[in-house]
């Protein structure tokens, strides 16, 4: 089997790691993911060691996906239920060009490796060599993005918590602002909205990476999310429970009036 | 070219006595990392994962706060990682863009236990940190109050 397949494709957890494979099955699942390609561990491997037939195998595949690209870590062993990677590993946001693309594939190979996580895999027990995976996806520029639980990760109560923001999500997982909270039941039924206090919004460069905006005063504490869009995230929960089962942790965005899954995976409650 | 700069490697004390080939295989398992001017490579305390190579630029050493060497292209630093993953004995600080080739540890001890001159200078450059930090601590010991 190729160790370059389009997200798609995307079906051996021990090649291509939990986070193509779920971006993958939601895909085949008719759900709402960007377009993308998944990379095995050996070609990550691979490019971040300057193999010139590796890197030209992925540049290849990630032709057809035009404008910036999302380039995010899918380690085998993240997101499992003992022990959560989560930031650890690394997702490069807006990357363009080729070397922009070999090199944020050489970050996150580097990400897997670092000292923290190697502290860290050591800490929970994991002494194994980490094979990272790596997705590559065209990126949506969004209005709106941010996380959503299926089940309330603090209390465990059966209903939606949606965080949300201005711009991309990475101003809500890396804690940047205050975001918008929602608690939301299965029904649809709004039990709160509490707005936040989003005084910055991460957008896009069109040289790659992102920059920091400031946010108009009168939108820092702005609900985000109408009741039309938290109708539609709660159609998209339902549909991941239905595909990957309960307690689910999703990252959306909404795009040009589209929302988009970006992640999803099992809630792991010990970080919280 | 994959791996680290063969013509760097062979500046490096710890691989100087090996032969073209153990040298090339050597360079195949190193990755490229690159430091902005200010960030961290390595921090003392934490754990530790790989052994890097200065292809190109300037770092600077600190123990304890202290800055205590700079380091410059050929330069090597943690090479104690590769041996137990311990903890790291100092922090180093790119002081400017920085170019290094890395190895980790399990990538390395497959070479090392595939060839003995690689094992052999690596004990021999432990040794020679451990007799400077003894001799160091003998030295401040015998120092007047």
């Amino acid at each position: 089997m190729s160790g370059v397949v389009a997200l798609l494709d995307a079906e051996d957890t021990s090649l291509f790691g939990s986070k193509a494979v779920g971006l993958g099955q939601a895909l085949r699942d008719g759900l709402p993911v960007p377009p993308g390609v998944a990379l095995a561990g050996p070609v990550v491997d691979a490019v971040a060691g300057s193999d010139a037939q590796a890197i030209e195998q992925v540049l290849e595949s990630v032709r057809p996906l035009t404008g910036p690209l999302a380039v995010r870590s899918s380690a085998v062993d993240e997101d499992g239920a003992e022990a959560s990677f989560a930031g650890q590993h690394l997702t490069l946001l807006n990357v363009t060009g080729e070397a922009g693309l070999t090199s944020a594939i050489g970050e996150i190979w580097w990400s897997a490796n670092s000292d923290s996580a190697i502290t860290y895999r050591q800490r929970v027990g994991l002494f194994t060599r980490p094979s990272v995976g790596v997705v590559v996806q065209a990126l949506v520029d969004p209005e709106t993005a941010g996380v959503m639980f299926t089940q309330n990760p603090i209390t465990g109560a059966d209903e939606l918590v949606i965080e949300a923001s201005w711009g991309l999500g990475e101003a809500v997982v890396a804690g940047r602002v205050i975001p918008d909270h929602y608690r939301v039941e299965r029904t649809g039924e709004v039990l709160e909205r509490t707005p936040g206090r989003k005084d910055v919004a991460f957008r896009s460069l069109a040289d790659g990476g992102t920059r920091e905006e400031q946010i108009a005063p009168e939108r820092v504490e702005m609900l985000c999310l109408q009741d039309e869009q938290l109708a539609e995230l709660c159609a998209l929960a339902d549909r991941c429970q239905q595909v990957y089962g309960p307690a689910r942790d999703i990252e959306w965005a909404i795009a040009d009036g589209t929302l988009y899954l970006l992640q999803c995976r099992a809630v792991t409650r010990a970080g919280l | 070219m994959s791996g680290a700069p063969i013509e760097v490697l062979r500046r490096v004390p710890l691989f100087a006595d090996l032969n073209e080939d153990e040298l090339t295989q050597v360079a195949s398992v190193f990755k490229e990392r690159r430091f902005s001017d200010g960030e961290t490579v390595i921090q003392q305390g934490s754990g530790a994962a790989a052994f890097f190579v200065i292809v190109s630029g300037e770092a600077t050493v600190f123990v304890d706060g202290k800055e205590r060497r700079r380091l410059n292209e050929g330069d090597y630093f943690g090479e104690m990682a590769l041996i137990d993953a311990g903890t790291r004995t100092a922090t180093v600080v790119a002081s400017s863009e920085l170019l290094c080739s890395g190895v980790v540890f399990w990538d390395f001890r497959p070479v090392v236990e595939q060839n003995g001159a690689v094992g052999w200078k690596l004990l021999q450059s432990l040794i020679a940190i451990y007799r400077s930090e003894r001799e160091a601590q003998a030295g401040s010991s015998q120092e007047p109050d």
